[in-house]
């Protein structure tokens, strides 16, 4: 039998070529863009340098929070703004973005910053007061209380998200980077309520390329994601944790968990051992919900129009009560594609 | 994203199409030969993990041709650091056609992950389709994992592989290349192994064998990045 060189050279590149496309690297296979090593150490120290100390909301009530997934922005970032506006319309504390927020070309991030800054100009002015020295507090607080004056460059816009694997193809990293900074920190909220703290604990993980990676490994079993509940002496009343990669499978019609299966088993482990309320997910673009070990893992359909033209549950709001006990909704998104 | 791997998974099948039209009639690798009713075989293998660093361990498989076209086996490990211990039974059927074998296998394969503390339960069932020199695996596993507390069971996952070897496989030595989404002891989704296979010849019929398995993180346009690479080195006898 002969193979011929280039029978080979020719397939080879037949494969590479149906293989490509803007949401494809062609030889993504092979290489990775900047590695998930690389992300986490960058993230890691930007958290420690500007997030650590200022990692702490306080609220005095009940409170909800908004969750999204998969928006991959393009040309029409609708979806993305109707977010927003739930968000600020139903006074969410904060929302989390749970990856590929945008498909990977400048002008489409270029579009959600500009997005972004408008959604942030919006909720400053719901939520704050200018003083005349140009400085911010919270409306309905004491102006002349130093201890309530804000800077404008202090001001922090509360959308978290963390990285998917298309926000880093043909290095989207650069650009996502740019502007979200971190794809791997925690921070907590701090409720107060009679006189007394109760504290629920965020944690954002990278799991764009389907692992962790061995910086992140180490990192959390080093207990850097763990927060400080035991120097303060409480303990956490909720855990929620963000990632991007899936973990369970919605249907056997959909995509499975790219987790290989020891760290499969090392999150699912990771998870219990946090106490973990809920696992927010996406990646997969479906509806997936389901409690292993006593944790509620939630999986999030695509909220991108291109995915899912039609209008759609598919945001979800979570509701802190006062007593603890927490429960979630589907949240609609009537946005529909403007037609060309 | 599905189509995408869709045609990259026939871009492959038409690299195989020349290699097929011209492979001729030879004895299986793994079909009996006639001689030989007993095999036996072992391997060491170390690599690297994201999850738990190096790690080192071993191998013993047997297989038992009951006719020409039966064959029946288990195999077993062990891999410290990771503290995986594994055993399978195996059962299959070898049809040769004109230019390859066609062989059908049933697996029941157990996996004690101690270090995480979870037992998985797996029935792969796969048809392979080999010839002299490439090879092309298709099968469904059903998969089922359980901690102290809960347990999951996967929907239906692809088994899929090719292997392809530069001398014809009755050849004493060879060596080749592989890409598919299991290995020995686990059957991933759309994670997808590949490296590279050889054998070479040893005295009393026996035979050196060896892998250099890739085992990337995610796939496709999950840009794999670097989950575990391990070698394994192995002696395979026949009586």
């Amino acid at each position: 039998m002969k193979l011929s060189r280039n029978t080979i050279i020719l397939a080879a590149l037949v494969a590479i070529g149906l293989s490509s496309c803007d949401k494809v690297s062609p030889i993504g296979v092979l290489v990775s863009g900047t590695a998930v090593e690389d992300r986490v150490k960058m993230s890691n120290l930007y958290y420690q340098k500007y997030l650590e100390e200022d990692k702490a909301a306080l609220v005095e009530d009940e409170y909800t929070f908004l969750i999204g997934a998969d928006s991959h922005v393009t040309t029409d970032p609708g979806r993305m703004d109707e977010m927003f506006a739930l968000g600020l319309e139903a006074d969410d504390l904060l929302y989390a973005h749970l990856g590929d927020i945008a498909d990977t070309k400048p002008q489409y991030y270029i579009t959600l910053d500009s997005l972004i800054s408008e959604a942030r100009g919006r909720y400053i002015e719901k939520h704050y007061d200018v003083k005349e020295n140009g400085n911010y507090y919270p409306i309905g607080s004491d102006p002349n209380d130093p201890d309530n004056e804000i800077t404008p460059d202090d001001l922090i816009f509360p959308f978290f998200p963390v990285v998917g694997n298309h926000d880093i193809t043909h290095n989207g990293w650069a650009m996502w980077s740019n502007i979200f900074h971190s794809s791997f920190y925690e921070f907590n909220v701090l409720v107060k309520i009679n006189g007394k703290y109760e504290v629920d604990h965020f944690i954002f993980l990278d799991t764009a390329s389907g692992t962790l990676g061995k910086t992140q490994v180490d990192l959390i079993e080093e207990g850097v994601l763990d927060g400080d509940e035991d120097e303060e002496g409480y303990h956490y009343r909720h855990t929620f944790v963000f990632g991007h990669t899936n973990i369970f499978r919605p249907s056997s019609m959909q995509f499975a968990s790219t987790f290989a299966r020891e760290e499969q088993f090392f999150l699912l482990n990771q998870f219990k051992k946090w106490n973990a309320s809920i696992v927010f997910c996406g990646h997969v673009h479906a509806w997936d919900e389901r409690e292993f070990e006593g944790v509620t893992y939630l999986t999030l359909d695509s909220m991108s129009e291109d995915n899912n033209p039609n209008p759609g549950d598919y945001l979800v709001r979570v509701h802190v009560k006062k007593d603890g006990t927490l429960s979630w909704e589907k949240v609609h998104m009537n946005y529909t594609r403007k037609k060309k | 994203m599905l189509r995408n791997k869709s045609c990259f998974l026939l871009a492959l099948l038409i690299m195989m199409m020349p290699t097929i039209a011209v492979a001729t009639s030879y004895n299986g690798d793994h079909s009996f030969d006639g001689t030989h009713r007993n095999e036996v075989s072992g391997y060491v293998v170390g690599g690297s993990n994201v999850i738990t660093g190096t790690f080192v361990g071993f191998e013993a498989s047997y297989v038992r041709h009951l006719s020409s076209h039966w064959r029946v086996g288990g195999d077993a490990q062990m891999q410290f650091c990771k503290q995986l211990y594994s055993i399978d039974a195996t059962a299959g059927y070898c049809l040769p056609v004109k230019y390859g074998h066609l062989y059908l296998d049933g697996k029941v394969m157990y996996n004690r992950y101690n270090r995480w503390n979870f037992n998985e339960t797996i029935i792969n069932l796969s048809a392979t389709w080999e010839s002299a020199y490439v090879d092309f695996r298709l099968g469904e596993s059903l998969i089922h994992y359980q901690s102290v507390g809960d347990g999951y069971t996967e929907p239906l996952t692809l088994t899929f592989g090719i292997g392809a070897n530069i001398r014809h496989r009755t050849n004493p030595w060879n060596i080749g290349l592989f890409f598919r989404n299991y290995d020995d002891f686990y059957y991933e989704n759309w994670n997808i192994n590949w490296g590279i296979r050889w054998y070479a010849p040893l005295p009393h019929d026996m035979r050196l064998f060896g892998e250099f398995n890739i085992r990337p993180a995610g796939s496709m346009s999950q840009l794999a990045t670097k989950y575990e690479g391990s070698v394994k080195l192995g002696i395979k006898y026949k009586w």
